[in-house]
């Protein structure tokens, strides 16, 4: 799958995404993101050695779980709500190839729970359980009553 | 307080990492959700998952869940129905 901008509504600098390499949906999602030297954050981080920021491996693995959805996520309000167990093994360097692995682990009331792994040529890079966060209308099927967002997550908007 | 409603309780403050909590200072009819417990969506995937690898008991009807998700009470007699012999 390569048309990547059809199905996420994020855009450069911050599509993270290149290209869906494998793609079951609900099951498991296999994409790529080349990291080139041109790349926005690496022009201070750092100035004379760039290295990727780990919370990007952690957004990259958000955005390939927007491919576990069979719709495209235009107009959708998603966010990140939890991020669990995030550990960073390894840097990622300009010329890395980037393997982005993720599957779902449960779902409930508009909450999706992945598990995903960031590697590069075999080498696991970074490991991470996250929880996204579809907003629904109120009284969708669904939305947990009186269950509240997070505080200061329902104000953030899309 | 029954077997399986101790099980319940204690899964729940182990799995929501309610730290201090004892299984007695959950009411079992207060909701678990908004004034009672306090707890939040993020929680009831957590439950979700808790119930699950517990007792083998899979919420696949959300709205069944949530009517599940009232109290202990409820949860408890919901897991009872639904565990496999």
């Amino acid at each position: 799958m390569s048309d990547i901008p059809g199905h996420l509504p994020h855009r450069f600098p911050f599509l993270l995404v290149d290209r869906v390499v494998a793609r079951e949906i609900g099951v498991r999602v296999v994409a790529e993101k080349l990291l080139t030297a041109g790349e926005p954050y690496f022009l201070g981080h750092f100035e004379d050695r760039p290295i990727l920021p780990g919370v990007l491996m952690i957004e990259m693995l958000a955005q390939a779980g927007g491919f576990l959805e069979t719709e495209p996520l235009h107009g959708q309000a998603i966010f990140l709500a939890q991020i669990l167990d995030a550990r960073f093994k390894g840097p990622a360097f300009p010329g890395d190839r980037l393997v982005l692995e993720v599957r779902p682990e449960a779902s409930f009331g508009g909450l999706l729970r992945i598990e995903g792994t960031v590697s590069c040529e075999g080498r696991i890079l970074c490991t991470a359980k996250l929880m996204l966060k579809k907003m629904l209308p109120p009284n969708a099927p669904g939305s947990v009553p009186g269950a509240p967002a997070r505080q200061g997550l329902a104000e953030k908007g899309p | 307080m029954s077997d399986l409603k101790l099980r319940v309780k204690t899964m729940i403050i182990e799995r929501l990492k309610l730290e201090g909590m004892t299984p007695d200072q959950i009411d079992d009819t207060a909701p678990l959700f908004g004034d009672g417990l306090g707890l939040d969506s993020i929680d009831a995937l957590e439950l979700v998952l808790g119930i699950e690898q517990t007792f083998k008991v899979k919420i696949e009807d959300e709205a069944a869940g949530m009517q599940a998700f009232k109290n202990v009470d409820s949860l408890t007699a919901f897991i009872a129905e639904h565990q496999p012999a």
